[in-house]
């Protein structure tokens, strides 16, 4: 009877055309209108080369570090940042009023970046010359401490074996810079990284409408919310059968749906998910359970008819989303900073970021945070949706 | 007689509203049991307290001699339901349809596919086998309906108002198919406001009103109740008000009235009042188009009973 019930529920899930449009076909849609939108921006953010201005003075000349590292930086190869420009400090005021310049360098007691506005690019050559001063700091403590020691211990002694010394700190340091600007290029990278962002939010989503699929099929099972509820009640088949047999097949329409934004988002937009596609598929599939746990919940809980459910089910969702970060990172940001507990109850949250985890940090451990709490959550809505449901009874239809 | 379904003391509460009040029936094996009541006279509410969807505050239910419950699944096996409302999948065409209901009480595969051939014969929807319900017509979908209700030969069927807004060909089509379950063997409880169908299909009638039984019996019975015998209606134009006044005192003339053209007169008793009539009008040269005389209906039953219509 499981089965039969089962291949009945499939059928009419997959069918029935709105539920195909807000599972299937409306976050597939969401995913190219994204790829359209931010592929491009995120294109020109990559290929453009900042173009900046250092004030070519005595302090620039004198600070071999800056001078390195900028020669790195604007090196013209695939991985140049930056377009520099060597001026004076009048010509870099011109270049940057006529917009040829996001900003100029100007080295003085301390580096100094003028810049007009506040843009991606900007925040860009800021962070790299906030970091080249953090690291030239460190390894000019470094390298003075060194040669201190060194002309203490060796007194007395020849002075050749200073110069070799000097040398072997002067490698080191530049190799290290050479790193430090590898490292600049890559967090400018990622910070550029829009649409993988609005992939995990897009995919979070899907798991969560899901739940249209688990309160729809689980309408039809329940004689106060459907005509078909009324007269499956009246069959000699338990309530927990047809239940469990009809979320089970709302469970594998969701994962169908889940599949096919997958191929979707992989074939035709070249999404590229890297080396933690396994752990993506997991905490999708885990975020698709909690999606169905709401979606019962959301049937069992409220006495409204079904369209009033699907709006309920669509207004949490889009809202999770938007708190999670679909229409932008600063609100998530503000959210997790102001008021934390929203956003560590918000289901959508819990999966996009379970996906930052994977994509931020070394550790696994945040991202597993994420999938116990996922579970935690859908284990206590299926626990209100039990104690909901086990009526037998009621007193009006 | 076996009793299969036994309703004792039922009484069901909403609020400050009483929908049932300590009703009181039985049901006897292969009889056709009409419930007949105006819209609220509790007929819906009394069928869900049979099939255990609703509580009710008193009074207990067996059928085929054993408590009703909610998990009585060897007393649901044996049961069909036809509800008021389409019950069927919007998704899923006739066939399918019939199938998915007939498989919640029927495993094997072979006996099913036979089941289901027989329901669409038994309501005519061979032809529409692979339609969808919203590509049938209302009387189609009723019959439809119908079909998911009973294709699993329950032995006890439920029609709540299965013909409620179809037209003529479908009701005739569900009345017959009534009737066939019926010499079947199946035993059958019909709730309707239709006292036509009630007089044609049904053994007993019990009449509700407010949640009361007011009047139980076979049609004859129930008729013998009304105090008039007989109701003669003429076509007749510019009738003038000394012609009634003398009408009005023909011997068993119990209530006269004259509206626009018509003239209805209500006897209490039912002997010779037509050709006394007749004979009236022919004396007095009054010309009238059409007369013709009635036997009391179940709606006149149920008028003298509660002073209301049942369409109410």
């Amino acid at each position: 009877m499981f089965f039969h019930n089962f291949k009945y529920s499939l059928k009419t899930l997959f069918r029935n055309k709105m539920l195909i449009f807000w599972t299937f076909a409306f976050p597939i849609i969401l995913g190219t209108l994204f790829n359209m939108a931010f592929q491009d921006i995120e294109k020109n953010e990559k290929l453009d080369i900042i173009d900046i201005a250092i004030v070519d003075n005595d302090f620039f000349n004198s600070d071999s570090l800056f001078r390195e590292i900028f020669e790195v930086l604007g090196e013209e190869n695939e991985e140049q940042l930056f377009h520099i420009q060597y001026v004076k400090e009048e010509e870099a005021k011109e270049l940057l009023s006529e917009k040829q310049i996001i900003g100029y360098l100007i080295l003085e007691d301390s580096p100094r970046v003028v810049v007009n506005q506040n843009g991606i690019s900007e925040t860009v050559f800021q962070s790299a010359v906030e970091k080249i001063t953090q690291t030239s700091e460190i390894f000019k403590n470094v390298s003075e401490k060194k040669i201190n020691d060194f002309i203490e211990e060796a007194q007395g002694e020849e002075i050749g074996n200073y110069n070799s010394w000097y040398a072997e700190i002067y490698e080191n340091l530049m190799e290290s810079l050479e790193e430090e600007s590898s490292q600049i290029r890559d967090t400018s990278s990622e910070n550029l990284s829009y649409t993988m962002i609005e992939y995990y939010t897009l995919i979070a989503m899907t798991c969560l409408y899901g739940g249209i699929l688990g309160m729809t099929g689980m309408n039809q099972c329940l004689a106060n919310m459907s005509n078909n509820g009324k007269r499956v009640s009246v069959s000699p088949i338990s309530k927990g059968n047809l239940i469990f047999s009809s979320a089970c097949a709302s469970y594998i329409a969701q994962l169908v749906g889940l599949l096919l934004l997958f191929l979707y988002t992989i074939f035709v937009i070249h999404v590229d998910y890297g080396s933690s596609f396994p752990l993506i598929v997991l905490l999708s599939l885990v975020g698709s359970f909690a999606g169905l746990s709401l979606g019962i919940f959301v049937a069992s809980f409220f006495q409204s008819n079904e369209n009033t459910k699907v709006g309920i089910m669509i207004s949490f969702t889009m809202l999770g989303c938007v708190l999670s970060g679909m229409m932008g990172m600063t609100l998530k940001y503000v959210i997790d900073k102001n008021m934390p507990l929203v956003n560590r109850l918000n289901p959508v949250n819990m999966i996009t970021d379970g996906f930052y985890a994977l994509y931020y940090y070394d550790t696994l451990n945040r991202y597993y945070l994420n999938v116990v709490s996922l579970l935690l959550f859908s284990f206590l809505f299926i626990g209100i949706s039990t104690f909901c449901l086990r009526r037998q009874r009621y007193d009006s239809i | 007689m076996k009793s299969i379904v036994q309703v004792k003391n039922l009484t069901k509460e909403y609020k400050q509203l009483r929908a049932i009040d300590d009703l009181s029936f039985e049901v006897q094996k292969g009889e056709i049991l009409g419930l007949l009541g105006p819209n609220g006279s509790g007929k819906s509410t009394t069928i869900n307290c049979i099939l255990s969807l609703l509580n009710f505050s008193q009074g207990s239910i067996q059928i085929f001699g054993s408590e009703m419950g909610p998990n009585a699944y060897q007393l649901k096996e044996k049961i069909g339901v036809v509800f008021q409302d389409v019950a069927v999948f919007e998704e899923l065409t006739v066939i399918e349809n019939i199938d998915y209901f007939c498989g919640l009480y029927v495993r094997d595969k072979k006996l099913r596919k036979q089941y289901i051939e027989d329901a669409l014969q038994l309501v005519g929807l061979e032809e529409f086998q692979s339609f969808y319900p919203k590509q049938l017509s209302g009387g189609l979908l009723r019959r439809l309906n119908i079909a998911c209700g009973v294709a699993h030969k329950p032995q006890l069927i439920i029609l709540d108002e299965p013909t409620v807004a179809v037209d003529p060909q479908s009701r005739n089509n569900i009345l017959d198919g009534i009737k066939t379950l019926r010499n079947q063997g199946a035993t059958i409880i019909y709730t309707t406001h239709y006292m036509e169908e009630v007089e044609i299909l049904c053994n007993r009638v019990i009449i509700l009103d407010k949640g009361k039984i007011i009047a139980s019996g076979t049609t004859d019975e129930l008729k013998a109740l009304a105090k008039l015998e007989e109701k003669v209606t003429v076509e007749v134009s510019d009738l003038e008000e000394k012609y009634i006044e003398e009408i009005s005192q023909f011997k068993n003339a119990q209530d006269v009235t004259y509206h626009e053209g018509i003239l209805c007169i209500s006897y209490k008793k039912g002997k010779n009042n037509l050709v006394e009539l007749m004979d009236y009008l022919k004396k007095e040269k009054i010309l009238y188009h059409k007369i013709f005389s009635e036997r009391p209906t179940l709606n006149d039953v149920f008028l003298e009973l509660t002073g209301k219509d049942l369409r109410d």
